[in-house]
């Protein structure tokens, strides 16, 4: 149990809008920590509607959701935004950088909200992660004024600021090319390795997929490799 | 509520990204208090000219002696329901005109702390006449210093001198309509008959300009002691004392305890005036109304500007929701945008507000005694002004953030 990063069990869920429609059926698994996993499948899947539930956002669904030991499911939204803003790290395939901001405030977003460490330790790990992804010259930088492959590295960096244990992303790489995709994919992977944070990340890139640690394959809403 | 820093700066960039609708926000604030501060000036200045205009010749309270009031069956008090009575042709043989003993009310006004002057009145009505014209009027017996307290008649002596009255004992001052009526300038004579058919010559010492019709036609002023002599009364005779308080508005509970204390009728001006006091009443609704529907569609100009923001920062909404931020951080970061716009356009506003106040102070309006259109600048009015728009953009603030506190983050991310 101590090295269960994330648990799934029974998992099922419904969209009742226009008409019922059992969009994931008994759905469950265990993800290690450290794993990096893909989760692949066809579009219409399911891929994407799971992965919002294990982000804790979606909470329409029957069945239970724990993740680093602690039950997530029936908690109040309040709650859940508490959890996902230390345990939770996301990258979307649209970076949704806060435009006004600089790259580096926009890093050091989830970190004040979190409110554990002082503004100057703050801002030094947010330079640390610029660094890692290499974008410590566009630290200062307006987020919209940024190409898209940097500001998803910025959205990278800021996923890591509070040092979550697990690491989502929604078609990280489904706006990049290859070059930014392999960065992307490589950046990916050494946080798996080095420092043990367990990374998801839904996709229909094959060869993404192909080169992660495990796959979980969707098809009509039920699990069918893992 | 005490704004988180984090929340504080988001907010702070959403204004300042966007400094074009901030600006139109911060406007229809400004707007909306400026001209709720400038309607109650306005008002205000009208009700405290008006009344200034119509205290030239009221006071505050009147107190005479009211003739018997229903004197038609003399034995309603004394009989009971069952028994008829018949009168015919009744006639009151005698009844005390005036107030005899003035002293003794005199005396008692002097003791009240909420007075701050009081008048002694003889007035009788008489004809004036100047060879073959004959005008039917009012002649005042007045004290000549307490009635200028009073009244501030003698800044409306346009020719001659006020003081002059105590000084001539055949002197007389005649409104200026009534002079003209009469060919008369000042050092002619003029003869004043009485009801009892009493005649006596007076020379016109002044002539008294208020612009109020009423005044300036019919009324002229001796020394209330040669108006005693000129109808053979004591000295104590008066028909009315005129009072003034402090503050006018207090008229009616103090009219109550005096009319406890003398056997006389006490009047507020409200009884005598009750128009004057209906059009005052309705002036304030009026620019009530008219002030704080400005500021609901100022509310409405929020309202529409912040859903707009919440609309077009949806995403950055769902984004901030994903990482962490929950619903009372978002209601945080709007609310807060509303009070700053709030708070910019209030105080702008009560600058804009005493400005056109000021402006609106200097046009030119020369009718009755005015010179210029009147505001009256109240401490009130201003910080007023404030709380309501303050209020206004909290509400117009609140409900699109209470829409963005609610949105489904994986609605929007997901698209």
């Amino acid at each position: 149990m101590e090295n269960l990063a994330l648990s799934v069990k029974e998992l099922n869920k419904y969209f009742y809008d226009p008409q019922t429609f059992h969009v994931l059926k008994d759905i469950s698994f265990d993800i290690k920590k450290g794993e990096f996993l893909a989760l692949t499948g066809k579009s219409g899947s399911g891929k994407s509607t799971l992965l919002y539930i294990l982000s804790t956002m979606d909470t329409a669904y029957e069945g239970s959701l724990t993740i680093n030991g602690t039950t997530l499911t029936g908690k109040a939204q309040n709650e859940l935004a508490a959890f996902r803003n230390e345990h939770i790290g996301f990258v979307f395939q649209f970076h949704y950088l806060l435009p006004e901001f600089s790259a580096l405030d926009n890093v050091m977003l989830p970190a004040l909200k979190l409110e554990k460490k002082t503004m100057e330790e703050i801002e030094e790990k947010a330079m640390a992660n610029l660094k890692l992804l290499g974008l410590e010259d566009q630290a200062l930088k307006p987020a919209n004024k940024l190409s898209g492959g940097q500001q998803q590295r910025v959205a990278i960096a800021r996923a890591l600021i509070n040092e979550p244990t697990i690491i989502m992303g929604d078609e990280p790489t489904g706006n990049l090319d290859s070059k930014n995709t392999q960065i992307v994919f490589d950046i990916f992977r050494e946080l798996a390795v080095e420092r043990g944070q367990t990374i998801i990340a839904v996709t229909h890139d094959d060869d993404f997929a192909a080169n992660c640690d495990r796959v979980l394959e969707l098809m009509d809403g039920k699990l069918i490799h893992q | 509520m005490i704004v988180n820093k984090t929340n504080y700066k988001i907010a702070n960039a959403h204004l300042t990204s966007r400094l074009k609708q901030t600006l139109v926000a911060i406007l229809s604030v400004t707007f909306g208090i400026s001209m709720y501060i400038f309607m109650n000036s306005f008002m205000t200045g009208v009700n405290d000219t008006q009344t200034g205009l119509a205290f030239s010749t009221l006071a505050h309270i009147r107190i005479y002696n009211d003739i018997p009031k229903d004197n038609t069956n003399l034995f309603a008090s004394r009989v009971d329901k069952n028994t008829l009575v018949n009168i015919r042709n009744p006639k009151v043989i005698q009844y005390t005109e005036g107030i005899k003993n003035s002293d003794k009310i005199l005396n008692l006004l002097d003791s009240v702390p909420e007075i701050s002057g009081v008048t002694p009145q003889l007035n009788i009505n008489v004809f004036f006449r100047n060879g073959a014209t004959k005008v039917n009027g009012m002649l005042s017996g007045i004290d000549v210093v307490n009635e200028d307290q009073l009244f501030g008649t003698a800044q409306y002596v346009v020719e001659g001198d006020w003081m002059d009255l105590n000084r001539r004992s055949d002197g007389i001052l005649l409104g200026s309509g009534l002079a003209k009526k009469l060919s008369l300038h000042l050092n002619d004579n003029v003869v004043v008959t009485t009801e009892e058919g009493i005649t006596k010559n007076y020379k016109v010492i002044g002539i008294v300009e208020t612009t109020l019709a009423s005044v300036d036609n019919a009324k002229a002023y001796i020394r209330i002691g040669f108006a005693r002599q000129l109808i053979s009364k004591n000295m104590g005779y008066v028909t009315d004392i005129q009072v003034n308080l402090k503050d006018y508005n207090k008229t009616v509970e103090l009219s109550e305890r005096l009319g406890k204390m003398t056997p006389y009728k006490v009047e507020p001006w409200q009884e005598a005036n009750g128009q004057l006091e209906a059009a005052n009443k309705l002036r304030n609704i009026i620019a009530v109304a008219v002030s704080l529907t400005i500021l609901i569609v100022a509310g409405f100009g929020i309202y529409n500007i912040m859903n707009m923001t919440v609309n077009e920062k949806i995403r950055e909404i769902a984004i901030l929701k994903a990482m962490g931020f929950d619903g009372k951080d978002i209601i945080q970061i709007f609310l807060t945008q509303s009070v700053i716009i709030g708070i910019l356009g209030g105080v702008v506003g009560i600058i804009l507000g005493y400005l056109v106040s000021l402006l609106v102070n200097h046009i030119p309006f020369k009718i009755a005694s005015l010179e210029t259109l009147p505001i009256t600048y109240r401490t009130k009015d201003y910080i007023m002004a404030f709380v309501f728009g303050l209020i206004t953009t909290f509400v117009a603030g609140y409900l699109p953030s209470r829409k963005a506190s609610q949105v489904d983050p994986v609605e929007i991310i997901r698209g």
